[in-house]
């Protein structure tokens, strides 16, 4: 039968199915609010027959049999350690239970598995920011992908001055507030901001724009990168170009649905860009061409 | 277009033995009819071969991405993942020239970076034997460049009168009809007759976009702002009939089928549309195309513009089907010549 092949199509020696994921185990699981959950994951044995290597800002589709898969951002970068005397790597997966699959994952508990494809998409590339300035922006839970932007540049002297704006809802839905102790420890410029009035709230009221306003920016040596809620893009940038901070200059990673990963499945697409390959992280000026980002 | 040396005439006994012989070591699908309508089906006796001149009502595309299959099984006390690469030695008959384009489109898609292991395979074991047809009022393959087909087919027919006239497209369908028919070299009257056909192909559509096929994505780059998306998108039900019956619509959802045990259960994937309301909806709610209009916007825009750079082909190939089966008369010819119209690009010539 194989004598018969079809020349035209295209050559399927050694196709593997791209659907089969890997399983990884939980080591930690740590209720960071009601809804957010922050899971430390091992991968059992290599994803895909690589070491687990990401940029920040990079995304896996994780998964559970019987509730499907979801892309979520890495909250971190892999930490090397050593288990019963084998090196491994874990990282960070933080979820919020909004449906099915991530409500599944709520119940998760260390020892447990979860089962990974990935890592996939373009993230931040950090060496080519050696030497700026960076600003970080985040909305409610773009929080996540930025803190593994974060750690991995943090304290290093290869960075120049660092900021962190953060904006929730509420005090409490700002995540990771003690690790942000640690990163003004290091240098970082941390500014937290809330939506309403709240009580006990000593700190800014308003949306994160109000905290740009007020910042010293070098336009030529900083680079912004943006990670929230679609609404808020539109206005960062705005805010940001009144500092004479360039489109180019300024980094965003964007949402969308997933079922793949790899350009297939179509749900990503922002008019003739697929997020999965050629995102999550754009560079603003990357968008112009696609009104649909925001 | 065949070099005029390469037809053979094959009588319509010998196409018999053609697909009786396929029949013999691979599962045989084809143009059918149902409820009287041209239709893609199984095929087990040559007699129930019925060649449409007119498109099917679905197109070729779930024999290589069937409407639902699973692409792995799992089992949940284990949690092992087992992948599932299925195929079957198969033939399908009767496809157009759009239908041909469209296939070979699809293969771009799914070889594109990383390789989608489930068509590709099926796409590799598949015959595919075409056939060729004849404008209905819908039809537009001629604005579209996509009224012949040179590659993507086995073997391909043209009927004439007296019977078919055959070229090949690749070995393998060189090495089928030398061994499971036979067929003659065409004599000069019966090609002469195959040119007359051709001619009258030509002139028959009464649909056509009013712009070259090379300007459709500057056009369609042109037009995101045109009043016809909100006039269109008032009148959609979003029924994603559109999607189910193109031939090079290939999106897909995937989902978890736990079994009855609530132990094992199977991942599937099946045909997804963007112009249903969940399409491009996150988890949280947030939809990044909410309106009707801004999903079809979309649909067109992926035909015409958006995955043109990426593949350098327009991905709509002028069947018509979209239009056929839309419960409001959407009509995709009819959309775009709007949008050639209001076009700067065409008003320049």
């Amino acid at each position: 039968m194989n004598s018969l092949l079809n020349q035209q199509s295209p050559k399927t020696d050694n196709l593997v199915s791209p659907y089969l994921p890997s399983a990884a185990t939980v080591e930690r699981v740590t209720k960071l609010t009601e809804k957010e959950r922050l899971f430390t994951v091992t991968p059992l044995a290599a994803i895909g027959g690589l070491p687990v290597s990401f940029d920040p800002g990079q995304f896996f589709m994780c998964g559970l049999p019987g509730y499907g898969e979801a892309p979520f951002s890495v909250a971190s970068m892999p930490v090397n350690s050593h288990i019963n005397g084998s090196p491994k790597q874990s990282f960070d997966l933080c979820i919020r239970a909004v449906g099915n699959l991530s409500n599944a994952m709520h119940r998760i508990k260390k020892g447990d598995r979860v089962y990974l494809r990935g890592p996939f998409g373009r993230g931040f590339k950090t060496d080519e920011l050696k030497g700026k300035d960076l600003l970080f922006i985040a909305g409610g839970i773009g929080i996540v992908p930025m803190r593994s932007f974060i750690k991995s540049v943090a304290g290093k002297d290869s960075y120049g001055k660092l900021t962190l704006i953060c904006g929730a809802k509420t005090p409490e839905e700002i995540l990771f507030q003690g690790e942000m102790d640690e990163w003004k420890d290091m240098g970082m410029d941390v500014r937290l901001t809330i939506d309403k009035r709240h009580p006990g709230w000593k700190g800014n009221v308003g949306v994160v724009t109000t905290l740009i306003s007020s910042l010293k920016l070098k336009p030529d040596k900083t680079v912004a990168a943006i990670i929230g809620p679609p609404v808020m893009y539109k206005f960062v940038a705005l805010a940001l170009r009144k500092k004479l901070i360039k489109d180019a200059s300024m980094l965003v990673s964007l949402e969308r649905r997933m079922k793949c990963g790899f350009g297939k499945c179509g749900h990503c697409q922002i008019n003739s860009s697929y997020v999965c390959q050629d995102g999550p992280v754009y560079r603003l000026t990357d968008l112009a061409g696609l009104p649909e980002a925001f | 277009m065949a070099d005029k040396n390469q037809y053979r005439y094959l009588t319509k006994t010998g196409l018999k033995s053609l697909i009786n012989g396929l029949m013999k070591d691979r599962v045989v699908y084809g143009a059918v009819k149902k409820d009287g309508f041209p239709a893609f089906g199984r095929i087990t006796r040559f007699e129930d071969l019925e060649l449409s001149q007119t498109p099917t009502h679905l197109s070729a595309k779930e024999f290589f991405f069937p409407q639902r299959e699973c692409l792995l099984k799992f089992d949940i006390p284990t949690g092992a993942h087992e992948p599932v690469v299925a195929s079957q030695g198969q033939a399908v008959i009767g496809l157009h020239p759009c239908d041909i384009h469209a296939l070979n489109l699809m293969d771009k898609v799914f070889a594109h970076g990383t390789s989608d292991a489930n068509y590709l395979t099926r796409r590799a074991d598949t015959v595919i034997i075409g056939a060729e047809c004849f404008p209905d009022e819908y039809c537009f393959c001629s604005s579209v460049e996509t009224m012949n087909a040179n590659a993507g087919f086995d073997i391909f027919l043209h009927e004439i009168k007296s019977g078919f006239l055959t070229h090949t497209g690749t070995d393998a369908g060189r090495h089928l009809l030398g061994k499971l028919t036979k067929t003659v070299k065409a004599s000069a009257s019966r090609i002469k007759e195959l040119d007359r056909l051709k001619k009258k192909k030509e002139g028959a559509f009464k649909t056509r976009l009013n712009a070259p096929a090379k300007d459709l994505p500057g056009i369609y780059a042109q037009s995101s702002d045109s009043p016809v998306w909100g006039k269109i998108g008032a009148i959609c039900y979003g029924c994603g009939s559109c999607n189910n019956v193109c031939p090079t619509c290939c999106c897909f959802d995937v989902k978890d089928e736990v079994g009855a045990n609530l132990k094992d259960g199977l991942r599937v994937r099946v045909w997804d549309g963007c112009t249903l309301e969940d399409f491009a909806k996150v988890a949280g709610g947030h939809n990044f195309r909410k309106t009707r209009a801004e999903r079809l916007r979309h649909r067109f825009n992926r035909k015409f513009r958006y995955l043109t750079d990426k593949f350098n082909a327009l991905f709509c190939v002028g069947c018509g089907r979209c239009s056929r089966a839309c419960l409001v008369k959407i009509n995709i010819a009819q959309v775009t010549n709007e949008l050639i119209a209001e076009s700067t690009i065409t008003k320049n010539r």
